[in-house]
């Protein structure tokens, strides 16, 4: 094998016969911000470990101390992956490598790897409110999410790989009557080597001096970037940037992303998706009343990317509102509106949470109190009720801390949880549809689920009715128009089929070509330069308001493209879409041109565009970047043939 | 490397036909050329002309170029233990040095502090 591979042959048929590769795995992969580095490292050439299922506590005991064939590389069962053992793991020399078993059966009631206080040094508190001295946010939460890992940790969610690989642990290294076994034993080799360390600055200073003075540049890290998407009912000017006169602007703002341990896996079904789904279904109950009976003020929806990273969207959009750098600024924001996490309450009621350092100054009291009057006699005739927690409990996260950092600005945030989360999943790759309730019942095929109203929508629904009237009431709407204002479920449904289940669906198709089958991730990722156009959740957001708030027009594609030719059309005012349109059974769908006033807005940190990497007052999250992930299982004869077999790589 | 040249370095290394005075003057030239910082010369030198200064019987130029060899000797040495001395400390600190560390290296491995 070796001499067919120096003399350049392709050896892969030998390579066949002897390693199996492991196809659909997830890794953990290094996170940078302005002092630390969180996430996994493996070596350069792969981490290499004799495979152990840990199932048992005597598991447990043979890989940390007794076991005769260290180091280990851990198939870890849910019910394992908790930060105990994976503390233990990390201190111990004899773990190569982690492989976490996804599945529901054995996962504990709940599970959060991100830390009890989310965000807590880029918000609007100082020291006395910012350690979640009054309220912890998220009491369950872990923190493996934010631990640096020395070894590979990766993550197996197809069944009948893992079936594979617990067939050959079964085959070769399960200990009979107690005694160890013998060799050939079943391996696994971890391919994720990180090329960036230490933290942000260093790593963006390691790339600076290479594409000065290297002859092969390589960039080592990327800043996490993507987009906001933003809508208003009476359309705004993109081209004049700075103060808007004359416009009184209502913001209501949702979050659009969420994370996990894992690179890319962020399901995000109550910490994120509720919102999302609730603002877009406001936003639709909303424009036609809003066009036909015009409230004084406007009303401003944005959501914001990467607000799980220390508020990148949020701040980015503050950051440009006072360079003057946006449609509007912050002297034009009357009040803002967020909604959080409102998947979960069920019946119970909803909470609108405060700020009480701004509210000190009385001018800005009064606009709360009136705030939460307002929403108080929107939800008169639903059936849902809201309240508000003690006055002295702070704000949980949420990017309207990023805008009152900038100054005092009367805001509510709507959740469902009066203390802490209700979510018991909170930033996990548990918080899927079934966190929510939205399960269909079987026998029904795709397009039936995409329109099946589960009570998870009906609920939502209310609420996105609530908001859409306290909305239409704080922008100055008259309260006889209020009765017209109602969010409809089936959009709903369909939103929650779209975002939790599959995005491959004919509504969605109809929009846009989706990419690959499942629900969609809620990852921020690297943006445009490195994946291409728009991420995929921002680019579905976007055209789902353009949908819903957009009138079609009968230009032509190439018209579409450049509507600036023609006088009826405004570029400033309105962007334009061409649509696939919706897909018959005879047809593919004719397409269509639809003009909006969705716009998208850079969603990257501030401390890039200021190249203070080290920055304390904004996001300096980066990426690693990395040349292969991969993982592989083959059988080791004896402990030398170990090390030969791990450095064969593929020559083809 | 083809085997004529290797016969021609085969000439020039073997000592015995060379008259001695240019034995002395090629000592000389490679134990004044080793102080443009070229260490390496110093240490043919001491390698080549070691058995020349001490275990031949005594000519005439043979205790200058016992001098030559003994000054190479001492020349290659302090460069040895300079060298050591910051190779050790720069692959001991280079991580904790940060950017200085950073600006001295010409390629900085990746993945690893």
């Amino acid at each position: 094998m070796c001499v067919s591979s120096a003399a350049g042959v392709c050896s892969s048929s030998v390579e066949q016969k002897i390693y199996v590769e492991l196809n659909e795995t997830v890794p953990c992969v290094r996170l940078l911000n302005a002092t630390h580095q969180i996430g996994c490292q493996s070596s350069m050439s792969g981490d290499t470990g004799v495979l152990h299922v840990l199932e048992t506590q005597s598991d447990l005991d043979w890989i940390l101390s007794s076991g005769p064939h260290p180091p280990y590389m851990v198939i870890m069962e849910t019910a394992f992956f908790n930060r105990s053992v994976m503390m233990r793991m990390k201190n111990s020399s004899r773990v190569s490598g982690v492989a976490v078993i996804v599945s529901k059966t054995g996962l504990a009631q709940n599970f959060s790897p991100h830390t009890t206080c989310p965000n807590q040094n880029t918000g609007v508190y100082g020291s006395e409110l910012a350690n979640c001295n009054v309220t912890v946010w998220n009491p369950l939460g872990n923190g493996l999410s934010y631990e640096d890992f020395s070894f590979p940790v990766f993550a197996l969610k197809d069944e009948n790989q893992t079936q594979v690989i617990r067939k050959c642990y079964e085959d070769h290294n399960q200990r009979v009557n107690g005694s160890a076994p013998h060799y050939p034993l079943c391996a696994m080799q971890l391919f994720s080597h990180m090329h960036a360390v230490t933290d942000t600055v260093t790593c963006m200073r390691r790339t600076d001096l290479q594409n000065r003075f290297s002859i092969n540049p390589e960039v080592l890290c990327d800043p996490l970037s993507d987009f906001n998407v933003w809508t208003s009912t009476r359309p705004l000017n993109s081209s004049a940037k700075g103060h808007a006169a004359n416009e009184s602007v209502v913001i209501a703002a949702a979050r659009l992303d969420g994370r996990s341990f894992f690179w890319e896996q962020a399901p995000a079904a109550e910490g994120t998706v509720s919102g999302i789904i609730t603002l877009l279904a406001a936003i639709q109950a909303l424009y036609p009343v809003t066009q036909e009976a015009p409230p004084p003020r406007n009303i401003f929806f944005t959501f914001f990317q990467g607000e799980a990273f220390d508020y990148i969207g949020s701040s980015k959009m503050v950051y440009d509102m006072e360079k003057n750098d946006f449609v509007i600024d912050l002297k034009n924001v009357h009040s803002i509106l967020e909604i959080g996490q409102v998947g979960l309450h069920s019946g119970r009621s909803l909470w609108m949470h405060s700020d009480p350092v701004s509210r000190k100054n009385d001018s800005v009291n009064e606009a709360v109190s009136e705030m939460m009057n307002r929403m108080e006699s929107a939800a008169a005739g639903l059936s849902v009720s809201v309240g508000h927690p003690s006055f002295s409990q702070p704000l949980p996260p949420s990017s309207l801390q990023r805008f009152l950092r900038a100054g005092p600005i009367p805001g509510l945030v709507l959740a469902d949880h009066q203390k802490s989360f209700s979510n018991r999943y909170y930033e996990s790759m548990y918080d899927d549809a079934e966190n929510l309730n939205v399960t269909y019942p079987p026998g029904l095929t795709p397009d039936e689920q995409l329109v099946y109203e589960t009570d998870a929508a009906k609920s939502l629904a209310e609420v996105a009715t609530l908001v859409a009237r306290s909305l239409y009431l704080q922008a100055g709407g008259e309260n006889n128009s209020l009765s017209n204002i109602t969010a409809d479920p089936k959009t709903v449904a369909q939103l929650l089929y779209g975002f939790l289940v599959q995005k491959n669906n004919s509504w969605f198709r109809s929009l846009l070509l989706s990419a690959g089958p499942g629900p969609p991730q809620f990852y921020i990722g690297l943006g445009p330069r490195i994946h291409g156009p728009v991420h995929s959740v921002t680019r579905f957001v976007q055209y789902i308001l353009a949908n819903l708030t957009g009138t079609v027009t009968n230009l032509t594609e190439s018209q579409c493209q450049n509507p600036s030719e023609l006088s009826t059309e405004n570029k400033d005012l309105f962007s334009y879409f061409w649509v696939s349109g919706p897909a018959s059974v005879n047809s593919t769908g004719e397409p269509f041109c639809v003009r909006a006033s969705v716009r998208l807005s850079e969603a990257v940190s501030p401390a890039f565009e200021l190249l203070e990497y080290g920055s304390r007052n904004y996001s300096t999250w980066t990426e690693s970047r990395w040349k292969s992930i991969r993982a592989r299982i083959f059988l080791v004869a004896s402990r030398e043939l170990e090390v030969m077999q791990t450095k064969t790589q593929q020559n083809c | 490397m083809d085997l004529s040249s290797v016969f021609f370095i085969g000439n020039i290394m073997n000592l015995e036909r060379i008259p001695n005075e240019e034995k002395l003057s090629l000592c000389r030239r490679y134990y004044l050329g080793g102080f443009a910082f070229l260490p390496f010369l110093w240490l043919v030198n001491v390698l080549w002309f070691f058995r020349e200064a001490f275990l031949k019987p005594t000519y005439t130029e043979q205790l200058q170029i016992k001098s030559y060899v003994k000054k190479s000797a001492l020349g290659l040495i302090v460069w040895v233990a300079v060298l050591t001395t910051w190779i050790t400390i720069f692959q001991h600190f280079r991580a904790q040095w940060g950017e200085v560390g950073d600006y001295l290296s010409f390629t900085i491995p990746l993945g690893t502090a």
